[in-house]
């Protein structure tokens, strides 16, 4: 168990553009740290860095209290899910799993039966004997998943290691990610796309865009008090809605800010109730299961709105949209920074 | 696997026996009596066999052969693998030049080094060796340009993983990337043992010492013995050719199979 501590981290990749503008990080030891940002922001090579995949040209990285710029990869006791798998196609699917442990000095026996006790909570025990070539994506991703856990690393780092499965078998993982972090008590800092993931996994989220961090910080924190308005439409879906402050009627210190408020933080009703309110014409609206998504047209812009769909009888278009002014975040309206 | 039009096969079959069909002459000559090939007729005999074997001592040069090539082959594919390695896949001062000077050695006509060679040795008094058959031959610059190019194609994402599964430089070598290779390597030490075999050149230039010559040098004296006036006793040549050409054939048999044996890719989604 080791914290890791990143400071004013630099990369670019040889002939390209700066990658990573400056990032500082403490993870505390144990710590599950979700990292998330748009496709390109650099997580993927924040990761490799940490690894020793990559070189940064400046700033330092901290492991376990030791600067471990200069350590190979092979010496920072880190296990790494790649976000393309990387098993190595001539080895079958247990050897994969235990090839760590070969390289570690263990006995044939044991080794193996460690990478069956993995396979089996992997739901893998079917396929210990094939190569990884005639295995599916999502059977891959999990053999990628296994050859981490087979050894018992202090940290992990993992490169969206679920997005190719189903559902199902994505929320079992998930919470066999989760085991294995409370059982090893290991630093965990894991990428993905998914936003169910980010909040309930995280200890602390750092939100990542364009090479800066824009936020570390709790789950609830970001999503209750995001630092700006990225990292307030980024987390929650479907994403806060961004209205001109001056469009909405009685809302305090809204004028020349923008207002944001979550789609669940607007009640919609046929009726006009007391309070603050927007009238909507629902242009469109989508299923997700006992709840509708309403997307309205009103005077203050496109408004996303969620609500109970037994409450919501097909055919209605005028709604009413009430919001409390203490739910709402403000946002300056050109740097974006909350208020 | 798709069935071939009949017409397509004999085609194929008639220009495959057109190949085949000196070496196929040669064989058959090589058990016929030198007098039988020259008044005409067939008079079947093993003799030439034990001739070249016993008398002239082609177990020698067999031994000889295999024993030079086979070191050359195994030298020469372990340095050319380690260096294609170092070029494909680490960056360090000078390495660029360094790759330019291999593949710059490609485009020296290998007679050129014929003479600086001899001298080297010479000097170094390993003329008339195993050692000096071997050594000129083990840096090869081809192969080790050939097997750069093929690793190059490998996912570099392999050996990261080996390396965070707590691999060194010369077990990711040795556990990904030879298995990975292991159809090129296996062409390339193929290749690099038929051109030994075949070698002609250099044994002659380096070595007087009959104990030492090779199956080609060997093979070339025969040329001077004489079954009559000024002929040639072709059925012995001959023997002698199928006893060249025959472990060369062993071999590539051998080897082909893993040769068709492809890799299945699929370690990237
Ligand atoms: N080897 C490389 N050489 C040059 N540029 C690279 C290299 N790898 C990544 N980049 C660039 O660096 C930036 C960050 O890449 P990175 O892979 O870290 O993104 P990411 O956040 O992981 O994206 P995604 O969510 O799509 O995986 C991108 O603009 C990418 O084009
Ligand atoms: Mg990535």
């Amino acid at each position: 168990m080791s914290g890791i501590s990143l400071r004013n981290i630099r990369k670019s990749y040889p002939g390209g553009p700066q990658v990573l503008h400056g990032i500082s990080l403490d993870i505390e030891p144990g710590e599950f740290i979700v990292i998330v940002g748009p496709s390109g922001c650099g997580k993927s090579t924040l990761l490799r860095l940490i690894a020793g995949l990559e070189a940064c040209e400046e700033g330092d990285i901290i492991i376990g209290g030791k600067r471990a710029n200069d350590l190979a990869p092979q010496d920072r006791d880190i296990a790494m899910i790649f976000q393309n798998y990387a098993l190595y196609p001539h080895m079958s699917v247990r050897e994969n799993i235990a090839f760590g442990l070969e390289l570690r000095g263990m006995k044939k026996a044991e080794r193996h039966a460690r990478a069956e006790a993995v396979a089996k909570t992997l739901q893998l025990e079917a396929y210990l004997d094939r190569k990884p070539g005639a295995l599916s994506g999502g059977q891959r991703q999990r053999v990628a998943m296994g050859r981490a856990m087979a050894r018992s690393s202090s940290t992990f780092l993992m490169d969206e290691p679920l997005s190719n499965l189903d559902n199902a078998l994505r929320v079992a993982m998930r919470t066999e990610i989760k085991e294995l972090h409370r059982q090893l008590g290991a630093t965990i800092i894991y990428v993905t796309h998914d936003q169910t993931e980010a909040l309930s996994l995280a200890d602390r989220i750092a939100v990542l865009k364009d090479g800066h961090l824009l936020q570390f910080d709790t789950p609830s924190a970001i999503y209750d008090r995001p630092a700006n308005r990225f990292v307030a439409g980024f987390l929650g879906t479907p994403p806060m809605n961004f209205l001109a402050g001056d469009q909405l009627p009685d809302m305090p210190g809204a004028a020349g800010n923008i207002v944001g408020l979550r789609p669940e933080a607007l009640r919609a009703s046929f009726t006009r109730e007391a309070g603050a309110s927007l009238p909507a014409k629902i242009v469109l609206s989508e299923m997700v299961g006992a709840d509708m998504i309403l997307h309205c047209e009103t005077p203050a812009g496109r408004v996303t709105a969620m609500a109970p769909r037994r409450d919501f009888t097909a055919g209605q278009e005028q709604v009413w949209l009430g919001y409390d002014a203490a739910q709402a975040l403000f946002f300056e309206a050109g740097t974006g920074a909350r208020i | 696997m798709k069935r071939e039009h009949p017409l397509k096969l004999a085609l194929a079959l008639a220009a495959g026996l057109l190949f085949l069909s000196p070496a196929l002459y040669s064989i058959v000559l090589s058990f016929q009596t030198a007098d039988s090939y020259y008044r005409g007729g067939f008079d079947f005999t093993l003799g030439n066999y034990r001739n070249a074997v016993g008398f002239y001592h082609f177990a020698r040069y067999l031994l000889n052969s295999v024993i030079v090539s086979s070191l050359v082959t195994l030298l020469s594919i372990g340095f050319s693998t380690m260096a294609a390695f170092a070029f494909a896949r680490f960056r360090f001062r000078g390495g660029d030049f360094l790759f330019g000077a291999v593949v710059a050695t490609l485009m020296i006509p290998s007679h050129i080094s014929l003479i600086p060679n001899y001298l080297t040795l010479a000097k170094a008094g390993l003329l008339d060796s195993y050692a000096g058959l071997v050594l000129p031959a083990i840096s090869n610059g081809f192969a080790a340009f050939f097997l750069r190019q093929y690793i190059r194609g490998i996912p570099k994402a392999l050996d990261e993983a080996a390396y965070m599964d707590g691999a060194t430089p010369l077990k990711v070598l040795w556990r990904v990337i030879v298995p990975l290779a292991r159809p090129a390597i296996l062409s390339m030490a193929l290749y690099v043992f038929i051109t030994e075999w075949n070698n002609y050149i250099w044994p002659l230039v380096a070595i007087g010492k009959e104990d030492l010559y090779t199956l080609q040098i060997g093979l070339a004296r025969l040329y001077h013995n004489n079954p009559g006036e000024g002929l040639i006793d072709w059925p012995l040549v001959m023997a002698a050719s199928t006893l060249t050409l025959l472990p060369v054939l062993a071999g590539f048999l051998l080897v082909e199979r893993h040769l068709v044996r492809g890799i299945t890719m699929g370690a990237v989604k």
